[in-house]
């Protein structure tokens, strides 16, 4: 080994200038910044000021305004314009942008679950470097941050955790003629459901149509009944492929949830087979339905007095589990999870990327997803769990609720192709909903179309991706 | 009624003067003069993308595996692929059905109402004005409202059972028997006052010689509107019918807005389901084939309408002993 030869005068320069180096743009990490804002805050002032253009809608966008302000105040960059469009049509338009490459949008605020097809569409551009410069986490509940990956990079920033949790009238099920009516006829205490099982009960114990209250609140469209089928499926311990990514939804499991899904008709409302959110929601906060599993933001609406009929007449926890595996497991799901993605053709991906940062901090988030009125953003990050705002919005029993949700939340079919896989199934969960197609042919059907989705798409591609959408899937079967 | 058939010598025309050729070489360069550049960019706008449409529908572009002009050659494979699914079996099943029931529905509303206009009379322009509003109205706009009125125990079902007494609640939007008819009874209500527009000014140019001559030898109103009125009108009707059909075909922000092809696939028409294929399945290549084979079935449509139209013209020159046909184009 040589010896050093370094002088006091060389040690101290060599200080000095490692010293200024640590301050000069896109030398990383700002190891003296002394939070993950701050951190944010100097990074993007590196990157240079600019006004970003964006996909978003606007019942989001409204309470992130003043969160964007202050990071243009602090660092220059902020939203020159957007383009409003509700999150259900985003993908399309995202597709389109991704085919024709172009560089409109700087970032889109879209359902996560896009985050495959539009990274294989070559869309995307990964996070991780950004996120590495800012010495930026996304503190999201349990294993939450998960579904911002795919094939190991990050590429989106949450904006709206949309766990379903489950709602359970108070009023209805603490009346002591009805406990004593369930009572007597089921020989069980009427009380929070645990299963499916459970649930259908109490429904159709609760439920009078003469007085228009229906025992189920969940969604049975076209659009977005998969969504709910999927709690039922992974719940019975099913998932969608097998390792060669041979569709296996024509399973028990399978069969289970359809059974489970298709039964609820009898308590649902009659028109359930078309109603989506706009339909459903009102008629939640305003006392017509005995139980439901529904998006989290629902519970702010619930308990606020301005808009709800029903404030402090619910109780919120873990959505229905399923035995049918033998072991009880409960699955939640997220979907449309909203979140920020960075255009790979925008000149200004990098500001892009640090303001979605900057949104997905858990102290900046706290405002977006407690605001009363719009309220799309709904709490994901752990911060929010704690922070009294939120739990005021939401009330205590909520968050408690979505916590315990997010523990065992699951994605709908996390793989290239989603909208695809998504609609075939929900195509085929209509037409049975509805009589069209009998309840024996539709797992089936749905496995051959997806089989051929698998085919187009290409299986090897695929395969490689199902160690992404596993990564995804809860490792929990009940919360802690 | 028998269409008499104008034979070729009934053509033949004496041979031009100098100036009457010289007149008929103006009129020829001053249509092409305005014609051409119409022609030079219909012929860029359209062309390329008619291409471009050809070229997917003779690859299959997969979006999640390369660039579009990697795409690998497939020939014919995408229209026989299309042409034996069933699911597009069953959307030109459903959109013929649509715009049948859509097209006649309009049409005979819009011709009561034009009959009932089509005299002068006071505060017509007030009527005129309340019967074209449908038409002005944005189609999402119809669609949304019509959501609201149409619940089960919404407005509609309300009005309808306190007229007659009797409980009335179908599920206009959830019923998959009914879904259809629903947008089809949307379509009417929202296309009509095109109907109406056509008719009414049909009805405004029909010579007053043939119904006077009608009434002078005791013709009752019944007998000129069928004998009178109908042939004179008619090639008008097959116009209003024609252009309406071809619009009632491409329908899609209404039943799109409304039910998204749902409930089932009740409601999944041709526009739903080419849309669904290249925009929610991104299968841009399938949904092109789909394109050419709709753009087929409808000039086939077209051409068939224009044979009609011209028959039309030609009886209705017979009838007023104007046997140049050709003067005016053969087509009203």
């Amino acid at each position: 080994m040589s010896k050093l030869n370094i002088s006091r005068r060389t040690f101290v320069e060599g200080g000095v200038g490692l010293t200024v180096a640590n301050f000069l743009p896109g030398t990383t990490p700002l190891a003296f910044a002394a939070s993950m804002e701050e951190r944010t805050i100097a990074a993007a002032k590196a990157a240079g000021a600019a006004d970003v253009t964006g996909m978003i809608w606007s019942p989001y966008l409204v309470p992130m305004q003043p969160v964007i302000a202050d990071f243009k105040k602090e660092t220059g960059i902020g939203i020159g314009g957007v383009q409003d469009i509700s999150i259900f049509d985003a993908p399309q338009r995202a597709m389109a942008e991704a085919l024709s490459r172009s560089p409109q949008f700087d970032f889109i605020h879209i359902d996560s679950n896009m985050i495959p097809s539009l990274a294989s569409a070559g869309y995307l551009e990964p996070l991780d470097e950004y996120m590495k410069k800012a010495d930026f986490k996304i503190e999201a509940v349990a294993d939450y941050a998960n579904f911002m990956t795919y094939k190991g990079q990050t590429y989106g920033i949450p904006t709206d955790g949309n766990v379903h949790i489950q709602y359970v009238r108070k009023d209805l099920i603490e009346d002591p003629d009805n406990k004593k009516r369930f009572a007597d006829k089921h020989g069980k205490e009427l009380k929070f459901p645990e299963t499916w099982e459970d649930e259908f009960r109490i429904q159709q114990a609760l439920m009078d149509p003469a007085k228009d209250l229906y025992g189920s609140g969940s969604l049975r469209n076209r659009a977005n009944g998969p969504t709910w089928w999927y709690m039922m499926f992974y719940s019975a311990g099913g998932f969608t492929f097998d390792d060669d990514m041979n569709p296996t939804l024509n399973t028990p499991a399978g069969q289970y949830a359809l059974e489970i899904y298709l039964q609820e008709k009898k308590v649902a409302h009659p028109e359930s087979a078309g109603w989506g959110t706009p339909q459903m929601i009102p008629r939640i906060a305003q006392g017509h339905v005995v139980t439901c599993q529904y998006w989290d933001g629902t519970a702010k609406l619930n308990e606020n007095p301005a808009k709800s009929k029903t404030t402090g007449k619910w109780l919120y926890g873990l959505v229905p589990g399923s035995d049918f595996s033998g072991k009880r497991i409960h699955r939640s799901i997220s979907s449309p999870l909203a979140a920020i993605l960075i255009n790979k053709y925008s000149p200004r991906k990098a500001q892009a990327a640090y303001l979605a940062l900057w949104l997905g901090s858990g102290k900046n988030s706290i405002p977006i997803v407690s605001d009363p009125v719009n309220t799309f953003n709904d709490a994901w990050a752990k911060e929010h769990m704690t922070s009294e705002v939120v739990q005021k919005a939401y009330s205590p029993a909520a968050i408690k609720a979505i916590e315990a949700n997010f523990q065992v939340v699951a994605p709908p079919t996390y793989l290239t192709g989603f909208l695809e896989f998504q609609d075939t199934l929900g195509k085929n969960l209509s037409e049975a909903y509805v009589g069209q197609l009998p309840a024996k042919d539709v797992l089936k059907k749905t496995d051959e179309e997806w089989n051929a989705i698998v085919g187009r798409i290409g299986r090897t591609k695929l395969k490689q991706e199902l160690a992404s959408y596993k990564a995804v899937m809860p490792k929990r079967n009940v919360p802690a | 009624m028998s269409v008499a058939v104008v034979s070729a010598a009934d053509d033949v025309q004496p041979h031009p003067s100098t100036r009457e050729a010289s007149r008929r070489r103006a009129i020829k360069r001053f249509k092409w003069s305005i014609l051409s550049p119409l022609i030079a960019l219909m012929g860029l706008v359209l062309l390329p993308v008619l291409f471009l449409q050809l070229y997917f529908s003779l690859h299959q572009w997969t979006v999640y595996l390369g660039s579009w002009w990697d795409a690998d050659w497939v020939g014919l494979d995408l229209f026989k692929e299309v042409l034996t699914d069933p699911r597009f079996g069953w959307a030109v099943v459903r959109s013929l059905m649509f715009a049948t029931g859509s097209t006649i529905g309009c049409f005979f509303m819009g011709f009561a109402l034009a009959y009932l206009m089509y005299k002068p009379f006071r505060g017509q322009a007030l009527y005129y004005i309340i019967f074209i509003l449908p038409m002005l109205t944005v189609p999402v706009v119809v669609a949304y409202t019509a959501e609201m009125m149409l619940y089960q125990s919404g407005p509609i079902n309300d009005a309808i059972t306190r007229i007659i007494g009797i409980e009335f609640k179908p599920a206009w939007l959830t019923n998959p028997h009914i879904a259809l008819p629903t947008v089809m009874l949307l379509e009417i209500w929202n296309w009509t006052p095109f109907s109406f527009i056509i008719m009414l000014a049909g009805l405004s140019s029909i010579p007053n010689e043939p119904i006077e001559a009608a009434e002078i030898l005791g013709a009752s109103k019944w007998r000129i509107f069928w004998e009178v009125q109908i042939p004179l009108l008619r090639p008008v009707i097959f116009l209003a019918l024609i252009l309406r059909f071809l619009e009632a075909i491409a329908e899609f922000p209404k039943t799109w807005a409304l039910l998204q092809g749902g409930p089932g696939t009740a409601t999944e028409t041709l526009p739903v389901y080419i849309f669904i294929t290249t925009w929610q399945y991104f299968q841009i290549s399938k949904g092109a084939a789909m394109s050419y084979i709709v753009m087929v079935m409808m000039v086939v449509i077209v051409l068939i309408a224009i044979r009609i139209l011209r028959q039309e013209k030609q009886t209705l020159d017979m009838v007023y002993g104007n046997k140049a046909a050709g003067n005016s184009g053969g087509v009203p």
